[in-house]
């Protein structure tokens, strides 16, 4: 497979196709591959491909460094690509500008990342070139680690994430790492009036997880970025599988999916649940 | 202040174009209805922010009512919808979080329905004044910096 | 000769502070596994072997990531200003690594430069840092490159040095480490030893001098490209101390009267925010300028000023980093 994406990555650049490659490249001994810029074509040996290779690099398409190097190519895995469809849908990439080199992918990291248990994406869509074949997708139930969790009392899924929350330093790593958080101004930087107490305290810690999670209702994609990237080992992930499960039970919505799709924020329905409105 | 004297705090936020003129008429037609409710007046239930909701509980609400109008009847033709199909995913995000799914409650109170403005109100005043104070969040609002 | 203390002892005299009431802080499972600095309820919870380096630094504790500086209330045109409530009389800090403990006479520069910031020097004068010697680096240490070792003994009150199986050759350094290990140990022949430093991996001195010379380069451009901008290299360092000063929770009690705090928090220069202006003119606009500035400002400026490299060679901004950059990483990469 790193064959035939070098070669790629030569042919494009040579070919003056794209003006940078984006892909992953060798990080430090034991590390996650690191996100590399390839612009020269004798660089494209730089570019690996192994289990190491987590970042979501969809990410930088937000980035104005990044867009000032040109027209892109970019590695996706199955994960990633999602972004890519609703990234799109919010008019925040030209499709036909970007060049998709999708990469079959059996799971990632060591131990395998929990999101990879329920991946259906071993092959990425809607691409411009496939690379590689995985096995077939026999995925967990997707929301199996949150049923379990949903099964604990209120009061004590109410203390988990006092514990949990009481660690978040206000880093907003979780938000820089996030593709579909591409806010100029974010919410959490405005002060008149102040929303989100900036405060690492439990109330601005609070605040803010349930801003941001909220704010990617059904536009999360469920690359686990934010949760790998959080350097006090806060289980994001569960707040953003929630409203995964709850956009699919409500509303047959699965994020990055279908890029023909509704997204469901924004949108509505007359036959909306009721079921809880007196 | 005992327990029977619990009074509870109810924040509600209403959408100026029907359930505040339904408490305005449950007002003019004598209705009574407890005190403890602290109306917030709104354009639409569109214009409802979640952040509002959690900044009520912060500041020490025990209840928290959202009302507007029926879906249909939306002053702005639409606002409605899209603030229930919010509620919908926020109520889940909630759950998750171990929130009191209880005590946040959600009505379409028309401006006719004034005595189902007092009607909701009571009952909810009851209702949270036997389950008592929300301490859980006011744990998470004292550990402000302030 | 050397004085000796075997794990179990500690542990036993750990268990003796906390049931006098002596709050203690070291390296904790906060979670599976995380190993972070935090606050020990009980003896067991102190972790001491098993991990390289814990995922934040001890700063908190000198530095607290939000720190009140004082309540106001403001009633029509009167203004109230309360103190916020004194810190602990004392803490303690158990099995530090050398990394954490050595930034604390840099910053002690910092926050006692043009003014005296007495929020740090009192918890500065109340905490008695134990540190551990490591048994073993990873391929983010870079302490060696920064003139330190895996025994540094700067910071630190006493220093414990693996003897052995589960024993420690304690060094105390100050009278406060003295007086908290008086009595608790035994004397023995052998010494501790701690694991050999990582290979150095540049020179302080040449970095400056490149530092100096090529402000405008492409290099900072090329190096800094795959940084997202999130805190996490500051938050984690023993040795960032910038800070963002906000007034907070105002509440209005009436219509005359609100009331609210003035808070101290950690912030980060990686930020775009970080130098916005009010004009809207933002003089480190990208990504480049503003890693360009935490070089300088770490191997340059504070050195020329302070007469101390801003930077212990922990690693822990490589650890932290999303896409594994970090000091040590740019710094290679200038050569």
């Amino acid at each position: 497979m790193i064959d035939q994406l070098r070669q790629t990555c030569r042919r494009l650049l040579d070919e003056k196709r794209v003006d940078v490659v984006i892909g992953y490249g060798e990080g430090p001994v034991g590390g996650a591959a690191i996100p590399v810029f390839i612009r020269q074509a004798a660089d494209a040996d730089r570019l690996i491909w192994n289990n190491r290779c987590l970042a979501n690099l969809t990410t930088y398409l937000k980035r104005p460094e990044v867009r000032a190097l040109g027209r892109a190519a970019i590695v996706v895995k199955g994960c990633d690509a999602r972004a890519l469809v609703v990234l799109e849908k919010e008019s925040q990439l030209a499709r036909e500008q970007l060049y998709v080199i999708g990469m079959a992918c059996d799971g990632m990291g060591d131990p395998t990342a929990a999101k990879c248990a329920a991946c259906d994406a071993h092959v990425p869509a809607g691409c411009d070139e496939a690379i590689g074949q995985a096995a077939e997708s026999a995925p967990d139930a997707r929301y199996a680690e949150l049923a379990a969790f949903m099964k604990r009392p209120p009061a004590e899924r109410m203390a988990f994430w006092q514990n949990e929350l009481s660690r978040c330093v206000k880093c907003y790593a979780c938000r820089q790492v996030c593709p579909l958080c591409y806010c100029e101004r974010c919410i959490v930087d405005k002060n008149r009036p102040t929303v989100i107490d900036t405060a690492s305290t439990l109330k601005g810690n609070f605040a803010w997880a349930i801003t941001r999670a909220f704010h990617l209702a059904g536009r999360c994609v469920g690359c686990d970025e934010c949760t790998r990237a959080c350097p006090a080992g806060i289980d994001l992930r569960l707040l953003n599988l929630s409203l995964a499960r709850a956009a699919e039970e409500s509303f047959d919505y699965r994020a990055g999916v279908d890029p023909a799709a509704e997204p469901i924020i924004g949108a509505y329905a007359r036959q909306d649940e009721e079921n809880f409105i007196r | 202040m005992t327990e029977q004297t619990f009074e509870p705090k109810i924040v509600a936020f209403v959408c100026n174009w029907c359930t505040y003129l339904g408490a305005d008429l449950a007002g003019t037609n004598r209705l009574e209805y407890p005190a403890n409710v602290r109306i917030i007046r709104l354009p639409c239930t569109g214009r409802i922010d979640f952040n509002l909701i959690i900044k009520a509980f912060e500041t020490g609400a025990d209840a928290v009512l959202v009302s507007g109008c029926h879906p249909g009847d939306c002053h702005y033709t639409a606002g409605n919808f899209h603030a229930r199909r919010r509620w919908i995913l926020f109520r889940s995000l909630l759950d998750t979080l171990g929130v009191d799914l209880d005590r946040i409650h959600f009505t379409w109170i028309s401006a006719a329905e004034g005595r189902k403005f007092q009607q909701v109100i009571t009952e909810i005043t009851e209702a949270t004044r036997a389950k008592g104070p929300y301490t859980d969040y006011r744990k998470i609002a004292e550990a402000s910096a302030s | 000769m050397s004085e000796i203390i075997t794990a179990q002892a500690l542990r036993a005299l750990v268990g003796e502070w906390l049931a006098k009431g002596r709050p203690v802080a070291g390296p904790s499972r906060v979670k599976p596994g995380l190993v972070a600095y935090a606050a020990i309820a009980k003896s067991d919870d102190l972790i001491l072997d098993g991990f390289v380096h814990p995922s934040n630094s001890i700063k908190e504790f000198f530095f607290p990531r939000c720190e009140r500086l004082y309540g106001y209330r403001i009633e029509g045109r009167k203004i109230e200003l309360t103190d916020p409530p004194a810190p602990d009389t004392e803490q303690i800090i158990l099995g530090a690594r050398p990394c954490d403990a050595a930034a604390l006479p840099i910053l002690d520069r910092l926050f006692n430069w043009d003014s005296r910031d007495d929020f740090y020097n009192r918890r500065r004068a109340a905490t008695t840092v134990v540190t551990l010697a490591c048994a073993t680096h990873d391929q983010a240490c870079f302490c060696t490159s920064v003139g330190l070792a895996p025994d540094a003994t700067e910071g630190a009150d006493a220093i414990l040095v693996p003897a052995g199986e589960r024993r420690y050759e304690v060094r105390a350094l100050t009278d406060k480490g003295r007086a908290l290990f008086a009595g608790r140990t035994e004397s023995a022949t052998d010494a501790g030893r701690a694991c050999d430093g990582p290979p150095v991996r540049f020179d302080a001195g040449r970095v400056r001098e490149f530092l100096s010379a090529n402000f405008e380069s492409p290099v900072w451009a090329e190096l800094t490209m795959r940084c997202l901008g999130c805190g996490s290299c500051a938050y984690v360092c023993p040795t960032c101390h910038c800070f963002d000063i906000e007034d907070e929770g105002a509440r209005a009690e009436s219509a005359t009267t609100s009331a609210g705090v003035r808070v101290k928090n950690w912030d980060s220069c990686q930020f775009r925010m970080f130098t916005q202006h009010a004009s809207g003119h933002n003089p480190r606009a990208n990504q480049a300028q503003r890693q360009r500035q935490r070089l300088m400002h770490k191997f340059r400026v504070y050195p020329e000023r302070f007469g101390a490299i801003l930077c212990t060679g922990c690693g822990n901004c490589t650890r932290a980093c999303p896409v594994s950059l970090g000091v040590a990483g740019v710094l290679e990469g200038l050569k």
